[in-house]
Parts: C-alpha cells; structure tokens; sequence
C-alpha cells in the first residue's frame, strides 16, 4: 500500500504554517510578518489543492481520506474564507496585541479540520476532524479578555461538547450495527442486513437522529440554534464571520457526504432523513427570521439570519434526501449556496467589523446615517444585506433559484413556498439596516475610516457577490463538477 | 447468567442519560464539564462492548475509544482554561451568573 | 454460574462483617473495664501524629496549579498513543516509527511554546 501523500499536500502544507506561525510568535516582534505567514501558507495551500482539481478522485489510508472533487471543492472554500477573516482581523488584533500568533495559528488549524472533516470519509477520523475545527473555534471565541467573550467561549464549548457527546453515541449505534467505520462499508452492511431486521430495530433510525442532532449543532439548525446569538456577540467580530460561514460549510459538507454515502440507498432509508431535514428547514428558517426581527444588535441580528439561512441551505440537503442516488440538482445547489453565501455573509461581517470597530458599538441604532459618514462600507453592507435577501444583480438571487428550483424538482414544493415567504419576511429587517444607513440623520458629521486591508477584503467579498450574481455560468458548472462524491 | 451485550448497552445507555441530565440541570460549569466526561465515557463503553461483541477480530471500537479519550482530554484542558479567564473577570463558576448576553 | 455469584456475596458478608467488628471491639473492651481509660490533650487531639494544622483546611490553591495541571493532561495523553506503538514496536515497523516522529514533532512545537512562553517556571 502506498501512502500517496501527494493527496494529503493541502492539509499537510497547511499545518507546516501553522506550526511554523507558533514557532515564529516566539521570536518576532513585528506581528504583522505572522499574517503574512498565514496568508502564503493559505495560498501554498489553496495551490495544491488546484493541482489535485480535475484529477481522478482517489483515496489515501484506505478510504479514509477521500480526494475528489466535492471535497476539493469545500477545501477551497475553506481557505478563501479563512484568507478574508484573516485579513479581515488586520483592525482587530490591536485589541489582543500579544496574542496575534495563537490567533492566526488557530484559525490555520480550524480551517484544516474542517478541511478535513470535508474529506473524510471514515467515523474515527470524522469525529477527530470535527474536533479540531471546534476546539480552536472554542478558544478562538474566547480570545478576547473580556467577560462576554469568556462567556461566549464558554457556552459554546459546553453546548458543544454536548452536541459532540450525541453525534458519537450515534456513530457507536452505526458502528455497533454493522461493524464498520468506513461509511462505503457501512452502507454496504445496510444494504445487506433484511428489511424486517433493520424495521424491527430502533438502533439504525436512533443512530441517523442522533447523528442529525450532532450535526444539527455545528450547522445550527433548529433545535439546536441556541448557542448561536450568545456566541455570534460575545465572540471577536472576525471569529463570528468565520464560525458563521466556514464551520457551517464543514457542517453542510460532512452531513451531505455522510449522509449520502452512509445512508442513501435503500430509498426508504433515504426519503427517510430527507423527510426529517426537510421539516427542520422549515422550522429552522421560519423561527431564524421571525426572531431576527425583533433584534437591536447586529451581531445578534446576523446570527439569527444566519440561523435562517441554514434553513435555507438545507432545503438543498432535503432534496439530496428525498432524490437519494438520482440526485445531482440537490447537492450542487447546496454547493452554490454555500459559495454565494460564504461570500455574501463574509463580506456583511467585514462591513460590520469596520464599522463598529470605529463608532465602538454593535447596535443597529448607531449605524444611522453610516451613508454619509462611510458611504463605501456602507455600499458594501447594503450589497451583501440585499443578497442576503436574495434581490437580484446579487449571488443570493441566483443561489436561491439554484437551491429551490433543486427542491420543486424532487417534489418539495411545499418547502419552497415557505422558503419564498420567509425570504419576503427576511427583507423586512434586513432593510431595515438599509434604511437606518441611508435615510437616519447621522449622529455626527465625522467620518469612518477604515484600513486598506478592510477595504480590499469587502472590494473582494463584494465584488464576487456581484460576479456570482450577474455571470454566475461558469461557477453553476463548477459546482456541477464537485457533487461527484467518492463512493467506491 | 451471563453478561451479554444487551447489559453493557444498558449500563452505556443509563450512564449517557445521567451525564446529559448532569450537564442540562447542573449550574456549576465543572460539574457540567465533568457530566460531559461520563457521557463520552458512555459511548466509550458501548464502542468497546460493540467490538467486542460485534466484531472481536478487529479493534476499531478499542482504537476509537481511545481517541475519543484524547479528544476529551484536550476538550477539557481548553473547558478548564475558559472556565479560569471567566474566573478571573466574574469571581464565579456558575452557569446562571454567565447571562450578561440574552435574548 | 450461579456459584460465581455465590462467592461474590459470602465475601460480601464476610467483609461487612470484619467491617463491623473492627470498631465494636475496642468498645466492647472499655466497656467491660478491660482497657484503662487515660485521656490526655495529645492522645484525644484528631491527628496523633504529624503536624498540628495552622488555620482552616479551606485554602484556595495557588492559581498556578492549573496551569500545571491543564500542561499535565495534554501531555500525559500523549502517553495513549506512544504505548500501544511501544508495545508492537517491531511489527508496525518504519512506517509507523515516521508518524510518531511526526505527532511528536507537532507536539513538541507546543512544549517549546509553553516552555518560551514561561508557563514552566514557578513565578
């Protein structure tokens, strides 16, 4: 057996930088060379990565690590979301000056267990991936000296210990059933243990719940929504971006891999999950918006929006459920989604981050008049808000035609008309934060300034919201691309 | 009698239901995070009672129990560290005192 | 099967009863008058021997403990992975020998940290 290491470059190159940001914490006195450090490892990479697209999917320690596209996919993802919280963090790691390195490093390893968890395909080392990427997201929202921060880190480390405690007492179920820990293996021991059996035995159905509850926490769906507000204030702005897309997309990419893989043939297995997601997007997406309301900070107001816009995203993992095996429709749509949202909520957090680092406050209240005292950040704000929204010339348009047009397809329609209201709900507040911007009297004449680094990172994030929106061709064929899950 | 694994999925089973009871009611955050501990001590015990029973060959219950600890190990370092920066800011270890975020 | 069980409840019994006799003895044998009864300060004080303690027992432990002990935990781990690797040492051969180089590579980044960042020392 032959180790193909080749396969393993990103991650390996990646934790090489991150080794390399602590080592050279200890001697550099000029922090700024650590960002840079971070950043080229990012790219070094991301390089590799582009030499694995295009190549035959293929697997290293014997299926536990699967290379093909769907993976690569969020692995770039991973690290352009990675790339913008750092440079985004630039203003902000003023505020904990002697701690920049443990700061880039752990963001460097969260992205490779996420990476990883993206690449996995094998219970052990999916539990283990998924615990590096928390653990430093822990640490990482409890960065500040704050209470709140502490607090912040504090409850998320807990709820989520909880969660992780779940999601492995389902996977003990899955393993006791079959025996197995590669998920190929284990769908095959499915598909060979009799119907009456599998019918008679709760262990499989509680095992799929259980694993959905885990799961369920990292990508914040309802009912596992709670920690998200608390942890989305609480934690540094630039974490709060990062956890809000990047841990959702590892979230999103390790559900429709194990999910797909593991439980997708027979099909009553299948339509099964796809049933229970399917509710739970219509909850999560109803009660995200409904709350986001009602919501004075905007951190918080982000949170719950983002809460929403999980929901939105699993109508796509419904529809892999409800199609099982004919499915292509479902998954690149959530791949979709996942790009323009990563984007789109990255580049309203960046805004953010400029904005409240300069007037001191998160309250919705305090952005009046940001028009004219920042008319770029708030541009920038306005654009993201309104591809939150889904209005065209913007990716959120084109990602939810994507999304729901996948849903109608596999019959969901049902879904999708509560997916179209809430999108009209969701415009309320999101506007609101438009109209406080634009229209509210400023409280002062002063301007926001805001560094270079801020403003090419919003330039980026919104000018790919553009790009995504208006030629989205070529990225709908690359999305097409990376649903080829590895499966032999 | 004899034990089968019928009873070690019981004991698993009864000893994740107290540490998700222990973590959901208690208020002081140590004893949340020592709950925590017994219900991945839980899994651990239906992971090994699965290997044996299910597949006795192969040790990938065993293997994953062990890792498991690891994780547990650093999950609790850094719940350990948190809980000391809340300490030093809030004089408390109590979950119902940390509430100056709500809503 | 049963007879398992039944050796596991006569030692039962017999332990709860050593258990029981060892404190009914000495008072059994006062109160017969067999044994003198001679209380003096240092005979009746709770700790015969050692150190008289000074204040109360509920002190806070210095802060630094923790430290140690969070240091303690991370790096005993590391004791889980290397025995099960120790012990098959032959078998797993080079291959094997590389990844623990390189787990323990990666650990030593983080004692070096801790060891340049001055959490070892006693301050």
């Amino acid at each position: 057996m032959s180790l193909k290491l080749e396969l393993l470059t990103p991650e390996l190159s990646l934790l090489i930088f991150a080794l390399l940001v602590i080592l050279l914490d200890l001697g550099i006195k000029q922090k700024k060379v650590l960002a840079g450090v971070s950043i080229l490892g990012l790219l070094v990479s991301g390089g590799f990565v582009l030499t694995l697209w295009g190549r035959e999917s293929a697997s290293a320690f014997n299926g536990m690590f699967l290379v093909d596209p769907f993976a690569l996919f969020f692995k770039l993802l991973f690290l352009i979301a990675a790339g913008l919280v750092i440079l985004a963090s630039q203003d902000y790691v003023s505020k904990f000056a002697r701690f920049q390195g443990e700061y880039y490093a752990l963001i460097l390893i969260s992205a490779i267990g996420m990476m990883l968890l993206a690449t996995t395909g094998e219970l052990i080392s999916i539990y283990i991936a998924l615990e590096l990427s928390s653990i430093s997201l822990y640490i990482l929202t409890g960065f500040l000296k704050d209470p709140k921060s502490s607090e912040a880190g504090l409850k998320y480390l807990l709820l989520g210990a909880v969660a992780s405690a779940t999601l492995l007492y389902g996977m003990a179920l899955v393993f006791g059933l079959t025996g197995k820990t590669r998920l190929t293996e284990i769908a095959q021991a499915i598909q060979t243990i009799p119907l009456t059996t599998l019918l008679d035995s709760p262990a499989l159905l509680l095992g799929i719940i259980l694993l959905a509850c885990g799961f369920g926490f990292k990508i914040a769906c309802v009912p596992f929504q709670m920690w998200v507000p608390d942890v989305y204030e609480g934690a540094p702005t630039p974490i709060t971006a990062y956890l809000s897309v990047a841990s959702k997309a590892a979230g999103f990419a390790v559900i429709a891999r194990f999910f797909y893989t593991t439980f997708g043939v027979p099909d009553w297995l299948s339509l099964n999950w796809g049933i229970l997601f399917a509710s739970l997007s219509a909850i999560t997406m109803t009660l995200g918006n409904v709350i986001a309301i009602a919501q004075t900070n905007i951190k918080r107001m982000l949170g719950y929006s983002s809460i929403a816009q999980a929901g939105y995203l699993m109508v796509g993992l419904a529809a892999v459920g409800v199609a099982s095996m004919a499915d292509t429709l479902g998954r690149s749509g959530l791949l979709f989604f996942l790009a323009s949202y990563t984007l789109t909520n990255l580049g309203a957090f960046i805004a953010i981050i400029a904005i409240s680092n300069k007037i001191d406050s998160d309250l919705i209240d305090d952005y009046t008049g940001m028009g004219s005292r920042a008319p770029l950040l708030a541009l920038g704000l306005t654009l993201c808000l309104i591809s939150l929204i889904g209005l065209p010339p913007t990716a959120g348009l084109i990602a939810k035609i994507y999304i729901f047009n996948a849903g109608v397809h596999y019959g969901l329609l049902w879904l999708v008309v509560i997916g179209v209201i809430n999108s009209c709900i969701s415009a309320y507040y999101y506007l609101g934060v438009v109209k406080v911007m634009w229209l509210g009297a400023p409280v002062s004449e002063e301007k926001v300034p805001s560094s270079w680094a801020l403003r090419i990172v919003l330039a980026l994030t919104c000018l790919g919201v553009l790009v995504l929106g208006i030629i989205p061709g070529k990225f709908v064929q690359i999305a097409e691309t990376a649903v080829r899950i590895f499966t032999s | 009698m004899s034990v089968s694994l019928e009873h070690y999925l019981i004991l698993s089973a009864l000893l994740f239901c107290i540490g998700l009871y222990g973590a959901l009611s208690r208020r002081n955050t140590i004893v949340i995070l020592m709950s925590i501990e017994i219900m991945l001590n839980a899994v651990n015990v239906a992971l090994v009672a699965f290997s044996r029973y299910i597949v006795p060959l192969v040790l990938t219950g065993q293997v994953f129990a062990l890792f498991v600890m690891v994780v547990a190990a650093a999950e609790v370092a850094v719940g350990l560290a948190i809980i000391i920066a809340l300490y030093r800011s809030r004089e408390t270890v109590d979950v119902e005192q940390a509430d100056l975020m709500k809503g | 099967m049963l007879t398992d069980y039944g050796y596991v409840g006569l030692f039962l019994i017999i332990a709860i009863l050593f258990a029981v006799s060892m404190p009914l003895l000495p008072l059994t044998l006062s109160l017969l008058g067999l044994v003198p009864k001679k209380p003096n300060p240092i005979k009746t004080s709770t700790y015969e021997c050692g150190v008289e303690t000074i204040g109360k027992t509920w002190v806070q432990f210095n802060f630094r403990y923790y430290f140690y002990a969070l240091l303690f935990v991370v790096f005993d781990i590391l004791i889980v992975f290397l025995f099960p690797w120790a012990t098959k040492l032959k078998q797993l051969g080079a291959g094997a020998f590389v990844a623990v180089l390189a787990f323990l590579l990666i650990l030593m980044v983080g004692y070096i940290y801790a060891w340049m960042k001055r959490v070892l020392e006693w301050k």
